[in-house]
């Protein structure tokens, strides 16, 4: 069965998934409409800035990461100058590599929302006199909403998946910053092959039934438009 | 009045244009494709952030060398060449789009009234994605006008419908656009819809202006290039003055002057009452001259007129002849060589034979 330390990673782990999907959708909002309209020469190098961690392991972001948070990183220089705690192995810590790290999941699926929705409906809206916020509330956001279930259900899977990121700057400080993968990871070490099962086990349904429900919506949605 | 000077620079195509129109009736933006007619529609409605000049419409400056509108501070009504109704609301709630972000709603129009004239009634509670195409362009038009715009663009709004619902759209907006507080500037290359609906014309050709005044003054003049084109024509207007000739109809387009155009019988019971105000387009190539009265000819409309100017002679080696009739005038597209034969010049006294002409 689970153990009480089982069930405090698990709530670190939905409250990092959470914590970093929210702060993602709000950054990653203007990052996506920057890059799905902008003609900037500058798009190419940040859309490869934030594909970076499709293709890096993770170990090597969390690698400078850990030296950027470290006190004499600069970072840890400016956190310390506000007088604020040290971010390496802390929770906020751990947010702030998740953020980063899960990035292009959350960003790429908006991009390609907005970009498919075209300029005419906004155009339209605004001759109806409509600002350039009511445009994106009445317009952007209700045309975007499968981008937005998908960019959400990625990041949040994505995040609840981090493993290498996590180890390197969160330190597997059970309580604050022990997530479940490293959990599991604690439990085969020590060959407690029947909690790593309960884990393992309830992550992989978990996940599976959110991408169902993700896909389900995506084909309702697919109906609705073709009937 | 709507005083119009633009200027756009892209890498392949420029628009430096510079005309006004009165500040009320339906004025048609005509030109062949690719000379920036949609440009200039886009750039009035600021759309296009990147073109510059000045810009005013009954009083109000929408732009000037330093000072520009947002799109949503004009109050432009635009409709587009492909419907574009938003896909997540009801044809109601675009209906009201518009209207709903209004500081102040004065209601120019009864709104009951104008959903039945545009005949959307029944598709109300519907999503734009189970409407044709008709009926997606008379919800888009409702929109426009609910938002109560100061100008109304309209960008080639029938070209993508198929003839039938074009016919429909056309009669709607024929009375329609005459009836409303709103200038309309009216986008096209249809000679029929210039004939049907301008009441001002504004010619463009590779993006700048070449004509620009009433539709039957910019259609008579010689110097266009619409003029000398094979597509030339002329408007004139009048009244219905006999119904009573079996498949024709008699036309008084000047004192004493009646023309007769074919006119189906179905027509003329629904349509025509004695006495209404028609169009009529006539196609310069159909008008061909005489110097004398041809007698017995089949050709209905043979009419005393006088050579106002005749065109110099184009690569295609016809010319093209301004004809006054009673006040009227008409173009005439004949060959420089029968200008030749009959010795044709200025302020001749000649016969017009218009072959056809038709009520539009």
């Amino acid at each position: 069965m689970l153990q009480d330390y089982d069930i405090t990673a698990l709530i670190i782990t939905l409250r990092l998934a959470a914590t970093t999907t929210i702060i993602l959708l709000i950054v990653g909002t203007p990052i996506a409409w920057w890059l799905a309209n902008t003609r900037s020469r500058l798009r190419s190098t940040i859309e490869a800035i934030i594909a970076l961690p499709l293709v890096l392991p993770p170990t090597v972001l969390g690698f400078y990461l850990l030296l950027a948070f470290s006190p004499d990183g600069p970072v840890g220089k400016a956190v310390a100058a506000l007088g604020l705690p040290s971010l390496a192995f802390s929770f906020t810590g751990l947010v702030l590599g998740s953020v980063i790290y899960s990035m292009p999941f959350v960003v790429q699926p908006l991009q390609n929302s907005f970009v498919s929705l075209g300029k005419r409906p906004l155009e339209v809206a605004a001759t109806l006199g409509a600002s350039a916020i009511d445009r994106f509330i009445s317009v952007v956001l209700p045309l975007s909403k499968m981008g937005y279930l998908t960019a959400a259900v990625l990041g949040f899977a994505h995040t609840l998946g981090e493993f290498g990121v996590v180890l390197m700057i969160g330190g597997n400080i059970p309580g604050q910053t022990q997530v479940l993968s490293i959990a599991i990871y604690d439990h085969v070490e020590a060959l407690e092959y029947g909690q790593a099962h309960w884990l393992a086990g309830g992550l992989l349904i978990g996940s599976f039934l959110v991408l169902l429900m993700v896909y389900g919506a995506n084909r309702r949605i697919h109906l609705m438009k073709t009937a | 009045m709507i005083e119009v000077e633009l200027h756009l620079q892209r890498s392949e195509f420029q628009l430096n244009v510079e005309f006004s129109v009165p500040g009320h009736g339906v004025s048609a933006v005509f030109g062949p494709s690719g000379c920036g007619k949609t440009t200039l529609l886009r750039a009035i409605a600021g759309l296009e952030p990147d073109a510059t000049g000045s810009l005013e419409v009954n009083g109000r400056k929408w732009q000037s060398p330093l000072k520009r509108l947002p799109v949503e501070a004009r109050g432009v009504g635009l409709v587009f060449q492909h419907p574009s109704l938003f896909p997540h609301l009801t044809v109601e709630e675009n209906l009201f789009y518009g209207m709903k972000r209004l500081r102040k709603v004065s209601n120019p129009f009864d709104i009951k009234e104008l959903i039945l004239i545009l005949g959307i009634e029944q598709l109300l509670k519907r999503h734009p994605d189970s409407l044709s195409g008709g009926e997606l362009q008379r919800v888009a038009l409702g929109r426009a006008l609910l938002a109560e715009p100061k100008l109304l663009l309209m960008d080639e709004p029938l070209s993508m419908l198929d003839q039938a619902s074009r016919e429909i759209l056309m009669q709607l907006l024929e009375s329609f656009l005459q009836q409303i507080d709103i200038p309309v500037l009216y986008v096209t290359h249809s000679s029929e819809e210039v004939a049907r609906l301008a009441d001002n014309l504004v010619l463009l050709s590779r993006g700048g202006v070449t004509a620009c005044g009433p539709t039957t003054t910019v259609l008579a003049s010689l110097n266009s290039e619409l003029s000398r084109s094979e597509s030339a024509f002329s408007v004139l207007q009048g009244r219905i003055s006999n119904k009573e000739l079996s498949g024709l109809l008699s036309v008084e387009c000047s004192d004493g002057i009646d023309l007769k155009v074919p006119a189906s019988e179905s027509m003329v019971a629904k349509h025509y009452n004695l006495g209404r105000a028609v169009r009529l387009r006539i196609r310069a190539r159909d008008v061909s001259i005489c110097l004398e009265r041809p007698q017995q000819s089949s050709i209905l409309n043979i009419l005393p007129a006088v050579i106002m100017e005749i065109s110099t002679s184009s690569d295609s080696g016809s010319r093209v002849i301004k004809l006054d009739i009673a006040g009227m005038h008409i173009l005439s597209k004949i060959s420089d060589y029968s200008v030749q034969q009959l010795g044709l010049h200025t302020g001749q006294a000649v016969f017009a034979q218009i072959k056809s002409a038709s009520l539009v």
